[in-house]
């Protein structure tokens, strides 16, 4: 289930203009440090325009931990921090590479045009 | 968000994934809030993991606490200090007994042998190691890592206990 909210206004990005692809999300946010689940919403926020949903968050935390992308770090009080792992960042380096050179070989043709 | 519509909605997931989340998602819940879209939200990803639930709800449901004392103890600047003090120990067990097998006493020699130098450079080369396990784990976990250093220095004694007591 994919439920996020758009939290840039509309006039500066277009409704495609946000990115939501959860479990990517969360590792990008992870990837400067461990957060626990409100600090990485924020971040998110912050880094894609995209506000994700509780029940979204925790989707997408509970599959990363399942597969050894992430994992978590002792309580502060009752907040429940994560860091990403070592794979964690070698998948989010290979996702993030494959989305570059999407991106390259796209912005390209609309150059060619 | 009221503890009890916080509750409602994570007793609404499968048992699974409320074993490991249950707790932490019902704080973050009533602890960031939400309204009408939080709870639609919530509804649509319990209902989403009941039909493709998480490794198919498999998922561990007590998993390993990283900072826990059998996580540390894993750790190589953990157990390398314990094993080079076992091997001097079990080293100088093994000469020891040799030596009232085949003479009926422990004989000391002014030189020392090559068993002793060895023994040096376990006890010797454990030092570093040990300083880095203290200064990298004590302030993430100092009561497991103090736990650990304990055993690490009863094994050290007791493997420098023969040389002392025996005046080897």
């Amino acid at each position: 289930m994919r439920s996020t909210r758009h939290v840039v206004s509309p006039e500066n990005h277009p409704d495609l203009g946000h990115y939501s692809d959860p479990p990517l999300l969360v590792l990008a946010s992870l990837a400067s440090g461990p957060k626990h689940g409100h600090a990485m919403i924020e971040d998110i926020a912050s880094l894609s325009g995209t506000r994700l949903g509780p029940g979204t968050l925790y989707g997408a935390i509970a599959r990363l931990e399942q597969q050894g992308w992430i994992e978590p770090l002792p309580p502060e009080e009752r907040r429940q921090p994560y860091r990403i792992t070592v794979d964690g960042l070698r998948v989010l380096r290979a996702k993030l590479t494959t989305l570059d050179q999407f991106t390259r070989a796209g912005l390209k043709r609309l150059e060619a045009r | 968000m009221t503890p009890a519509l916080a509750r409602f909605l994570t007793r609404l997931y499968p048992r699974n994934w409320q074993d490991r989340y249950g707790k932490e998602f019902e704080a973050f819940l009533l602890e960031n809030g939400g309204g009408v879209s939080t709870v639609v939200n919530v509804l649509c990803s319990a209902f989403s993991e009941r039909i493709f639930p998480t490794r198919g709800g498999k998922m561990n449901p007590d998993p390993i606490d990283p900072m826990s004392f059998g996580t540390i103890t894993k750790r190589p600047s953990a157990f390398i200090p314990v094993a080079m003090s076992l091997t001097a120990l079990t080293m100088l067990a093994f000469v020891l007994i040799g030596e009232i097998i085949q003479n009926g006493h422990i004989i000391r020699e002014a030189d020392e042998g090559a068993v002793a130098h060895l023994w040096q450079i376990l006890m010797a080369g454990q030092l570093p190691v040990i300083a880095f396990f203290a200064i990298k784990w004590l302030p993430r976990a100092p009561k497991p890592t103090l736990l650990v250093l304990a055993l690490q220095a009863f094994t050290a004694l007791a493997s420098m206990a023969p040389v002392f007591l025996l005046k080897l």
